[in-house]
């Protein structure tokens, strides 16, 4: 299965980002190839307004089952992940992806 | 560290007076925000000394190349802002009616419209009265606020903060429910509600508190101006007490209050009844905090 996470950087040890619209970064790490790779979000990042579904728009594309970011995604964000059937874990922030994953494993994240 | 949120839904209620007091009894335990940048206000009350300058750039404006454009005038009538006109046997755009949706841009046949990065506005970082700093944003004219500048303060002030290792980030978040305001909630710990006793001061903390249940958030109330109404008070409470809000005070109407401002401080600095509850609230917040 794919994991997405909203990350202020790059590796396991970066910290999530809080901000699911505006994220630095969106990290998947495939748990079959156990490869992580980052997809750049700062195009969304920049744009003044309609942040949450572009970003929402990009983790479509992405088809993770599994989605792990900070206390968002917003209100019109949350509408547009609804149709997708991905699992969403919140609150993870000020964990790094490692701690985050690890929770998420465990059982210890919350989804909505 | 903890960022906490002041937010009201409705303007007017006194959100800014209760920040800036808020500011100035965590002294520098805390960096400050200002995200209500459409009124920035704050640093009438915090005596900022602007002391480093960023420019600030969102949106797009869009450009004409004068020397290959053919005046053919199909941007003019495709702009809905009216913001290209025929002046002086050119194509103008008027920056301040341009809304940056590249429509002209698209109709221009020999392609000769760009859209480029507008600058908006200037972001400042301050030493505050108070022994703290505090990020702050000013817009250039016909700018308007958005998620992306109020991102662009907070993460300022979350580098600030983690750079002097404070216990705080206050941030003033702007009124209504809409993209500024999901943005100053992203990564918050504690909202502070400031309402008053209106019909539109419970309407709109009711669509706020909608919006703050979305993101999780704790989140405590303090009714301002609490006894010109005493019947909307009550409801007020009603409601707090069903969504499970923490009831943090109420502040009685009091001419201190103007009087405070009049003269570029805070409630807490001057003689007033009002600086006794202000001091509890801190003391509040900071101990639902640490739970």
């Amino acid at each position: 299965m794919k994991i997405a996470f909203t990350s202020t950087g790059t590796s396991w040890t970066s910290l999530i980002d809080p901000r699911f619209g505006r994220t630095e970064f969106i990290v998947v790490y495939d748990e079959e190839k156990k490869v992580i790779s980052a997809i750049d979000n700062s195009k969304v990042k920049n744009v003044a307004h309609g942040a949450g579904s572009a970003t929402a728009q990009m983790v479509f594309e992405l088809n993770p089952g599994v989605l792990i970011t900070g206390n968002g995604p917003g209100e019109t964000a949350s509408n547009a992940l609804k149709h997708h059937h991905m699992k969403i874990f919140v609150d993870a922030h000020d964990m790094t992806l490692k701690e985050a994953y690890e929770h998420y494993k465990n059982g210890k994240l919350k989804e909505v | 560290m903890n960022e906490i949120v002041v937010l009201s839904g409705k303007g007017g209620t006194g959100k800014t007076s209760i920040t800036a007091s808020l500011a100035v009894l965590a002294g520098n335990e805390a960096v400050i925000a200002d995200c209500d940048v459409d009124a920035a206000n704050m640093h009438l009350l915090l005596n900022p000394d602007f002391a480093t300058t960023i420019e600030f750039y969102s949106g797009e404006l869009a450009v004409i190349n004068q020397e290959q454009c053919t005046r053919c005038r199909k941007c003019e009538d495709a702009c809905r802002f009216n913001a290209i006109v025929y002046l002086n046997k050119k194509m103008q755009v008027m920056p301040i009616d341009c809304e940056g949706c590249g429509y002209c841009e698209k109709v221009c046949s020999p392609r000769v419209i760009t859209m480029q990065e507008r600058k908006s506005g200037n972001v400042f970082i301050s030493n505050t009265k108070a022994g703290s700093k505090m990020v702050h944003a000013r817009l250039d004219i016909g700018a308007e606020n958005s998620g992306k500048l109020v991102a662009r303060v907070k993460n300022e002030a979350k580098s600030l903060a983690v750079a002097g290792n404070k216990l705080f980030i206050i941030i003033d978040g702007a009124p209504g429910i809409g993209c500024p305001v999901v943005s100053s909630l992203a990564g918050a710990n504690y909202v502070v509600l400031v309402t008053e006793p209106t019909m539109s001061g419970l309407h709109d903390l009711k669509r706020i508190c909608t919006m703050i249940r979305k993101f999780r958030i704790k989140a405590g109330c303090i009714i301002n101006k609490w006894d010109l109404n005493e019947e909307k008070t009550t409801e007020i409470k009603q409601f707090l007490h069903d969504q499970q809000i923490e009831h943090l005070a109420d502040i009685p109407y009091d001419i201190s209050f103007t009087k405070a401002m009049t003269e570029g401080k805070t409630i807490v600095e001057i003689q007033s009844p009002n600086r006794e509850i202000l001091d509890r609230i801190w003391n509040d917040i900071k101990s639902q905090l640490q739970n």
